[in-house]
């Protein structure tokens, strides 16, 4: 794309919009804190359970945000620094955003990144990734709790059930996600397996007689993964 | 559980309901704020049917995700979870990782009102370092991204994703091993021997999976279902 639409990508205003939406998210995080904290307080849960949970998910997000940097970087040369800042800040994760960014072009008739892609492609690029991402702000803002009584009703009360139904969900999910991977096979099939043995070796074993790395043993099993597969791919 | 009158609709549900509801309505209206700046500045607007053609486009791509994503991962992010789920984003590869750490870590029951607060945190946690990730890429990225060897940013960017989906695979795998056969037997088998979309692959791995806790569960607790 022409230097000159970058640029405009790059605009000051446009720094200032995307400062925004960023601080919208970090002011709701902030506003749950208190939240949580202030329900801990009442049902009787320690400070210290609640740094805990708080200081897990901090550290167990370090790899994945790594990985997110480096994609961004990248990202930034193409939609430009504030948009990219944007977006990876709130719903729609790169390749969903780059993805709508393309079909805005398409749309319009004009290759995403190419000579001809003028100011009309960015703006319909920018539309689209607007109105792509408030398809599931909307939703989820107007009928989540709807959803808590979806599932007050499958999980009948039952604390058990409860747990073994979150537990379902959640290999339904990571089942799910893996699937491409395995189907794709080289690699990122190795990526897969050393990752998710990593991980059984961390819990069944190392973590027993090391408790200290239980908050940090999804990131180790992530970069032992990582490891696995570049070794695989730097040998084929 | 020395609950000091807590009462779960007045002290969680309701104030995390309107929170959520304020934060993603105005995160819907303040995304257009690009678009709008476009036009009021460089007088640049894309005329209204090629808005609709590019938003049918993109909704036959991910329309189906719109409704198929928050509610099969509400059974686990729990309802602040969603709301702050769905505004951050990146939820299979941070939100989902963090708040399941965040349960096994203090060894919360899901499902309770405490792992409803320890989800929270956790997901919390997960999007300061997300927010601290970005905003650093936004400013000094292209600088910072030199002290990454070619290898490693490439070992990051290519291997990061499968490899954490494989090991939160198998930190449940451990618990449910039954399940994990389920959850991993239906969308490989419908990813080789069908052409079905993959918001089909979402819903048929979860709910079959659940289905097929339901069955054990009702075989081992006979009495209580």
């Amino acid at each position: 794309m022409a230097e000159e639409i970058l640029r405009i990508a790059n605009e000051f205003g446009v720094w200032v919009i995307a400062a925004i939406l960023v601080s919208l998210v970090a002011v709701q995080s902030i506003m749950y804190v208190k939240l949580a904290y202030a329900a801990a307080d009442k049902i009787g849960m320690s400070q210290a359970t609640c740094k805990t949970a708080f200081r897990t998910g901090l550290i167990t997000a370090i790899g994945p945000v790594i990985a997110i940097f480096i994609i961004m970087v990248g990202m930034m040369s193409v939609i430009g620094g504030p948009m990219s800042w944007m977006r990876l800040s709130i719903i729609g994760a790169a390749p969903t955003e780059l993805t709508a960014a393309r079909v805005g072009a398409e749309a319009y008739g004009v290759g995403f990144g190419s000579p001809e892609y003028d100011m009309m492609a960015l703006a319909t690029s920018w539309w689209t990734m607007a109105i792509n991402g408030v398809g599931w702000l909307l939703l989820v803002g107007l009928f989540s709790h709807k959803l808590e009584t979806l599932r007050d009703v499958i999980g009948g009360g039952n604390a058990k059930w409860l747990a073994m139904l979150s537990g379902a969900a959640m290999l339904g999910v990571f089942g799910y996600l893996n699937s491409g991977d395995v189907v794709a096979g080289g690699a990122r099939l190795v990526a897969v397996i050393v990752g998710g043995i990593s991980m059984v070796l961390m819990v069944t074993v190392v973590i027993k007689k090391v408790p200290a790395l239980k908050e940090y043993s999804l990131g180790i099993a992530m970069l032992i993964g990582m490891f696995g597969a570049v070794i695989v791919s730097l040998m084929s | 559980m020395s609950d000091k009158n807590f009462n779960m609709d007045k002290d969680w549900r309701a104030p995390a309901i309107k929170l959520g509801m304020i934060t993603l309505l105005l995160a819907s209206v303040l995304s257009f704020l690009p678009v709008i700046y476009l036009y009021l500045v460089h007088g640049v607007i894309p005329p209204v049917s090629l808005m609709l053609k590019s938003w049918g486009m993109i909704a036959l791509l991910f329309g189906a995700f719109y409704i198929v994503e928050p509610v099969s991962y509400y059974a686990v992010l729990g309802l602040a979870g969603t709301y702050m789920s769905f505004l951050s984003g990146n939820i299979s590869n941070l939100r989902l990782p963090c708040a399941a750490m965040a349960l096994d870590v203090t060894e919360t029951e899901p499902g309770t009102k405490e792992a409803e607060v320890v989800s929270t945190l956790g997901i919390a946690g997960s999007i300061i370092t997300n927010l601290i990730g970005v905003t650093l890429a936004a400013f000094i990225g292209t600088a910072l991204i030199r002290v990454f060897p070619p290898v490693i940013a490439n070992a990051f960017r290519t291997y990061t994703v499968p490899a954490i989906f494989g090991a939160v695979f198998g930190q449940f795998a451990i618990k449910y091993p039954k399940l994990a056969i389920v959850g991993f037997a239906i969308p490989v088998g419908l990813r080789l021997f069908t052409t079905l979309p993959v918001w089909v692959l979402i819903a048929a791995s979860v709910l079959g999976t659940i289905a097929v806790a339901k069955l054990i569960f009702s075989r081992e607790t006979p009495a209580s279902v």
